[in-house]
């Protein structure tokens, strides 16, 4: 064993889990990204303090979101005055609602039941109970 | 040592290539049915923990190659008990690694 053999393992083992790390991260982050090509887009409003949503079909609804369990949805958000953050916890949905940008975000529910949707990006007095709910519906 | 190089590399390459094998196949299986969508916030968690064995994984191996140095190259170690080329001289830069004792 050389007097530098130990430096070289070393070195060779840490950039072979840094490339690891790096390769693995970007392939979750594509895999995470890839929003499905039958998601249903829903456009979502973020304004002082209340949700609305609007569906493809154009259907509205105020604070209470409902989709289909086994569904994708495709979240287009936007803000009306100042920032919100979107976020549905159960579900890792968790996006910026930045006024004059529209952000995305998909999920897909895998359980059926009423899950809440909060703001979380202080925007307000009323802030804390800019809340909201998703109900999955189970229909076949 | 040279096995355990060969050892630690092979079980690198396993390591890389467990996630990839399992998102073809969850790739392929997707195929399958239109309605197989990821799991988002599975896929999220194993990517953290997977993050977080890598990153004690490069913990362990910097500070157990310190560690190692430290215990290697201590003024007590049998090996090193003969002195240096460069303890003998003058000058230490003007020695070489070739004609140096102990080692």
């Amino acid at each position: 064993m050389g007097h530098d053999t130990a430096e070289w393992v070393m070195v060779g083992v840490v950039i072979a889990i840094l490339l690891y790390v790096g390769v693995d991260s970007w392939v979750v982050q594509k895999e995470v990204e890839d929003v499905p090509a039958d998601a249903e887009t829903i456009k979502v409003t973020g304004q002082q303090w209340f949700w609305s949503f609007e569906h493809q079909d154009g259907t509205k609804e105020i604070s209470t979101l409902h989709v289909k369990k086994g569904h994708a949805y495709n979240f287009e958000i936007y803000g009306k005055d100042v920032m919100h953050s979107f976020n549905i916890p159960d579900y890792v949905v968790f996006e910026d609602v930045v006024p004059g940008h529209v952000n995305h975000a998909w999920f897909a529910p895998d359980q059926a039941g009423e899950f809440p949707i909060q703001c979380r990006e202080y925007c307000g007095l009323l802030h804390y109970n800019m809340r909201g709910s998703l109900v999955v519906e189970d229909t076949p | 040592m040279k096995r355990i190089i060969v050892v630690s590399l092979f079980a690198l390459i396993v390591l890389a290539l467990v996630p990839q094998i399992h998102f073809a196949h969850a790739q392929s299986s997707q195929g399958q049915s239109e309605k197989q969508y990821i799991n988002l916030r599975a896929e999220v968690w194993n990517e953290f923990f997977r993050m977080t064995t890598a990153a004690f994984t490069v913990g362990a191996v910097v500070s157990g190659t310190m560690i190692w140095l430290v215990w290697r190259f201590r003024e007590s170690h049998p090996k090193n008990k003969i002195p240096t080329r460069w303890e003998k001289l003058d000058d230490p830069t003007t020695g070489t690694y070739e004609k140096e004792g102990g080692h």
